[in-house]
């Protein structure tokens, strides 16, 4: 899989001066009652379509083993917790979660990091070299990845970092969508506010952390749950690199437990235990992004 | 998006050396991780093309005996087609389907919230698992399979037919891509400034009307950049054609990708894998540049 | 520019060196300890059990060993091989880890015979057939631990509810019954023709019971295109176009409870393991055949190996450990934990008291592992679409075949 993308939010670009005021929400020509009931009706549609296949996982995940029909199937009896007691009663999950949370949580802390610092450079500064560092940046996400997968293996076993958290973390954070989206979410700050923090006499990194970073909370929101869920369903990578038990991750840890021809039902509870914690950072880092961020404004 | 920052009037002067040196300071980071763990892997894969590199074994120097093979191999072309004829459809699908989702959920009415994030869910959801799902959903008793009888569309399974395969493959990068297009699009949307669409309200413009000429072009950048995300990513589409149809029925879905895997994973054979893989990337170049020859004109 | 311009050349010449400079050179150990990793995978299907026998194990290995430490990490079957070459080819792979005669052919140049590291005793004690499925070149590959045997197995409840008294146990006869069976609204057989799934289970199985084989005996070229491959394939076409297996199953693999072979609606199989057959048909209902016969009667039966990769650290204490655990006492404990047969003659029947397992152990001395040939993958890689394409009426039988072997004959050079 190549890396995941999160999604840009641009801030409404206000004039220069006075620059506080809330961009005005999207109004031009109130949909009549009909357009409205024809826009519910497709959402809701196409609510079901998106919804319909986490629904079939979950219910088919409480089954007892067994031919699945529909529509029977998707009712949710029998229910069953049997494949679940064999997930979750699996003794080492908790180190599998713990090691999950280790590699999610500190790529997402250096992914924002370091998009943050390199889109701030490719929206706001010039520098020699630029154009074609962007373009090589956008090019490699066209490599495909079981391509790069073993030289990236041999240099970080190489630097020894094979089998640490380390090595499973660096080579990831070398995402180039997130200084895509960094660069042109930042590229939309107005141009004044860095004048008047150069003119006050604030070193560039003043400026990066006391100006940069808090207007750009909401991409960082975004991007950062963005990064973690990817991180989080990872399995190939972590499976590669993560060579002892005790460096197993949820995914490539529940796939230790399944046979070669493994039951659906047993397939999808380990997919769901796997995906609840995710479902959880994704309900309260969702509505960063869902508000379409220029209701948010800039802030002072 | 592949513009320079679009600032208010841009400044002609070059840039000092003590400027250029933050810059690339701040830049620094991320470019030697990237030169490291990106480029530096890819330039050794596109090397590997070039040797005969067995698991475990000595790379030694073939020239261009890959390619040569490459051109005179049905597969690889065979698995081109495929490739090129499922992104041909996933794309334009996906695209109008964020389209018309972001179109959906552009005002701020009681709920949207709620809508957009169901409509991103499939995004974030591992592949392989909606592999597993859908493999249900196409089988021959499942939901899709009864809906198309129903319909007096043609029921059975699509995975087993070797046309209708990709389309069904189709469907579901559409179902968990959509999302992603969808939000870059209601990000670019509600970026557009009000007084325009308003303007055209006030000149008598219908909905429609102020959509296809107001609207769209505003979104011109936006849309280039979720077409050549998205057209790279369905190029590179593995995961759930893996679990859904091993490539089958007769190689129908087998796609450029899954030629990599098996040479490279199946048969050991690196270096033929490797060439695929820059064959993949070229052809990825390619269209890439057709896009932007065609969309990405820059304001 | 410049700057970034030389970083690259850099970066690029580092990695060209890395990759190109080869893998060798293994890591030096410089310890006094001597340690052995091995990775195995969910041969016992519960996890703590799976736990508990390794730990046992290397206890007891190391009273007689005590200076050696013993690391086994059970990984998931899931992408197996991606994750063992991609360790290999970063020189970070484990010492001794299980391999099957599939997987053999294509590691060979990374791990060593272990024929020095068996005592004679331990050698002549397995079966002749077991020995030359992990032999290349007259050498052993691999220490096996288990073997498997995939002979008929046919669903009792099946036969009663069709009335059918007797079993098969021919070719004709199983055309035979075929009718009556779909009469009633059963499968006689399924055949799982999903790419992914491996010949040696399925296709090949009928081509040995012909009197074929994949391979000439030179092995430079295929010889499944001839009146045997012809034959078989014949069959299965007479089995799908007659609807006497289920169609979808040609092409798709949905997991095994969603197939009409566990809604017990299919007499006979030949490539299922009963693990999985019990599941569904229930102990009870398993009645063990021999394999069909055409002209021969042969089965399938795979064999799981110890192997020791060539960049072992100490491969003396590697070979100590493969002896151990491949030996007798040893390999016996696992096998009938996990519910697999003995690869040695000394272990005699292990499950006569079971009716299903002491009837498929019987056929253990007379199951291959499938051909061993280096490119035995590739073959099944550009064989299995034609059978596809034949089954679902695209081919010909023998324009399937003639173009497989046209492909296959190209990729053995």
């Amino acid at each position: 899989m190549t890396d995941t993308l999160a999604p840009p939010a641009a801030v409404t670009p206000d004039p220069p001066v006075p620059p506080r005021r809330r961009s005005r929400p999207y109004r031009p020509g109130q949909p009549s009652l009909v357009a409205k009931i024809v826009r519910t009706g497709l959402l809701l549609l196409g609510a079901v379509v998106t919804l319909f296949p986490f629904y079939a996982m979950v219910v088919l995940s409480f089954k007892p083993a067994g031919p699945v029909t529909f529509p029977d199937s998707l009712l949710p009896w029998p229910f069953s917790t049997e494949a679940y007691d064999q997930v979750v009663g699996a003794k080492s999950v908790l180190r599998w979660m713990w090691n999950t949370v280790i590699y999610s949580v500190v790529s997402v802390v250096g992914v924002l990091l370091f998009a943050s610092m390199a889109g701030y450079a490719f929206a706001k500064k010039r520098f020699p070299g630029k154009e074609a560092m962007f373009w090589s940046f956008l090019a490699m996400l066209m490599v495909p990845y079981h391509v790069t997968m073993i030289p990236t293996f041999i240099i970080i076993s190489e630097l020894n970092g094979v089998d640490t958290y380390w090595g499973m973390i660096v080579p990831t954070l070398a995402n180039a969508q997130a200084v895509f989206l960094m660069r042109q979410f930042i590229a939309s700050l107005p141009d004044s506010l860095f004048e008047a923090a150069r003119l006050d006499g604030c070193s560039e990194w003043r400026v990066y952390v006391s100006i940069v970073l808090p207007l750009i909370k909401p991409i960082m929101a975004t991007l950062g749950v963005f990064v973690f869920l990817w991180h989080w369903n990872d399995f190939l990578w972590p499976l590669i690199v993560g060579q002892s038990l005790d460096m197993r991750t949820l995914t490539t840890g529940i796939a230790s437990l399944q046979q070669e021809n493994v039951p659906l039902n047993m397939l999808l509870a380990g997919s769901v235990v796997a995906f609840v914690p995710i479902f959880m950072a994704y309900l309260i880092g969702q509505r960063y992004f869902t508000e379409g961020v220029s209701t948010t404004g800039i802030k002072g | 998006m592949v513009a320079l920052p679009a600032g208010r009037g841009r400044r002609p002067r070059r840039p000092s050396a003590r400027e250029a040196g933050t810059a690339l300071l701040f830049v620094l980071p991320f470019l030697l991780l990237f030169i490291v763990f990106r480029f530096g892997p890819a330039i050794a894969g596109a090397v590997l093309g070039f040797t005969d590199y067995t698991i475990g074994g000595e790379a030694g120097f073939v020239g261009l005996d890959n390619f040569r093979r490459l051109v005179e191999d049905s597969t690889f072309w065979s698995a081109l087609r495929v490739t090129v004829i499922f992104t041909a459809l996933s794309v334009p699908l996906s695209m109008i389907a964020s389209l018309a989702m972001a179109v959906l959920t552009r005002r701020m009415f009681r709920g949207v919230k709620l809508f957009r994030s169901i409509f991103f869910l499939p995004v974030v959801t591992s592949l392989v698992l909606a592999g597993v799902v859908f493999t249900w959903v196409f089988s021959e008793g499942g939901p899709w399979s009864q809906a198309m009888g129903a319909l007096g569309l043609p029921a059975g399974s699509w995975l087993a037919d070797s046309v209708l395969v990709i389309p069904a493959l189709v469907l579901v990068s559409v179902w968990s891509r959509f999302g992603y297009g969808m939000l870059i699009l209601l990000a670019r949307m509600q970026d557009i400034p009000a007084e325009l669409e308003e303007a055209a309200l006030t000149d008598g413009a219908s909905a429609w009307q102020r959509f296809r000429y107001v609207t769209l072009p505003q979104m011109r950048p936006a849309l280039f950049f979720v077409a050549i995300i998205e057209t790279t990513v369905s190029f590179q589409a593995f995961d759930t054609i893996y679990v859904m149809t091993g490539g089958g029925p007769v190689r129908s879905s087998y796609t450029l990708v899954y030629m990599l895997y098996d040479q490279g994973f199946k048969y050991f054979d690196l270096g033929y894998a490797s060439a695929v893989g820059v064959a993949l990337f070229v052809l990825t170049i390619i269209v890439a540049l057709i896009q932007r020859l065609t969309l990405g004109r820059e304001k | 520019m410049r700057v970034q311009k030389s970083l690259s050349a850099i970066a690029v010449a580092l990695v060209a060196a890395l990759a190109a400079g080869g893998c060798g050179g293994s890591d030096s150990g410089g310890s006094d300890k001597k340690s052995v990793t091995m990775w195995i995978y969910p041969v016992i299907a519960d996890e703590a059990k799976h736990r508990a026998y390794w730990d046992e194990t290397i206890t007891a290995f190391k009273a007689k060993h005590p200076d050696t430490e013993v690391k086994v990490e059970i990984f998931p079957w899931a992408n197996r091989d991606q994750a063992l070459a991609t360790a290999i080819a970063g020189n970070k792979g484990p010492d001794v880890v299980y391999l099957i005669p599939d997987q053999l052919p294509k590691y060979a140049r990374n791990i060593e015979p272990v024929d020095a590291y068996l005592d004679d005793a331990a050698k002549s004690d397995y079966h002749e057939n077991v020995i030359k499925s992990v032999s290349i070149d007259g050498k052993m590959m691999g220490a096996p631990v288990l073997t498997s045997s995939q002979p008929l197995t046919c669903n009792k409840k099946v036969f009663e509810a069709v009335g059918q008294q007797t079993y098969p146990s021919s070719w004709n006869d199983l055309l035979a019954m075929a009718p009556a069976f779909k009469a009633k609204g059963f499968d006689i057989t399924s055949y799982p023709g999903d790419i992914k799934n491996t010949l040696n289970l399925t296709f090949y199985p009928l081509l040995w019971q012909a009197g074929g084989d994949v391979f000439s005996a030179d092995g430079k070229s295929v010889a499944f295109d001839g009146d045997a491959g012809r034959k078989a394939l014949g069959l299965v076409k007479q089995l799908v176009d007659g609807g006497y297996t289920e169609k979808s199953l040609i092409t798709t693999q949905p997991p095994v409870e969603q197939t009409r072979l566990a809604q017990n609606k299919v007499g006979c199989v030949w490539h299922s393991p009963t693990s999985e057959l019990e599941k569904f048909w229930g102990k009870e209902n398993i009645k063990v055949l021999p394999p069909l016969t055409e002209t021969k009667s042969v089965a399938y039966g795979t064999v799981g190996s110890l192997s020791m990769l060539k960049g072992a650290q100490d491969k003396k204490a590697a070979g100590e450990w493969i002896a151990f655990v491949s030996g007798a006492e040893q390999a016996k404990k696992y096998d009938l934990s996990s519910n697999f047969f003995s690869a040695k003659k000394s272990a005699g029947a292990l499950y006569t008291s079971d009716p299903v397992l002491g009837e498929m152990e019987k056929f253990v001395s007379t199951t291959t592992p499938g051909p061993l040939h280096e490119k035995a993958r590739d073959v099944q890689g550009v064989l299995a679409p034609e059978i596809q394409a034949a089954l679902l009426g695209k081919k010909s039988v023998d324009q399937a075949l003639s173009d497989a072997a046209k492909a296959a004959n190209q990729l053995l050079g």
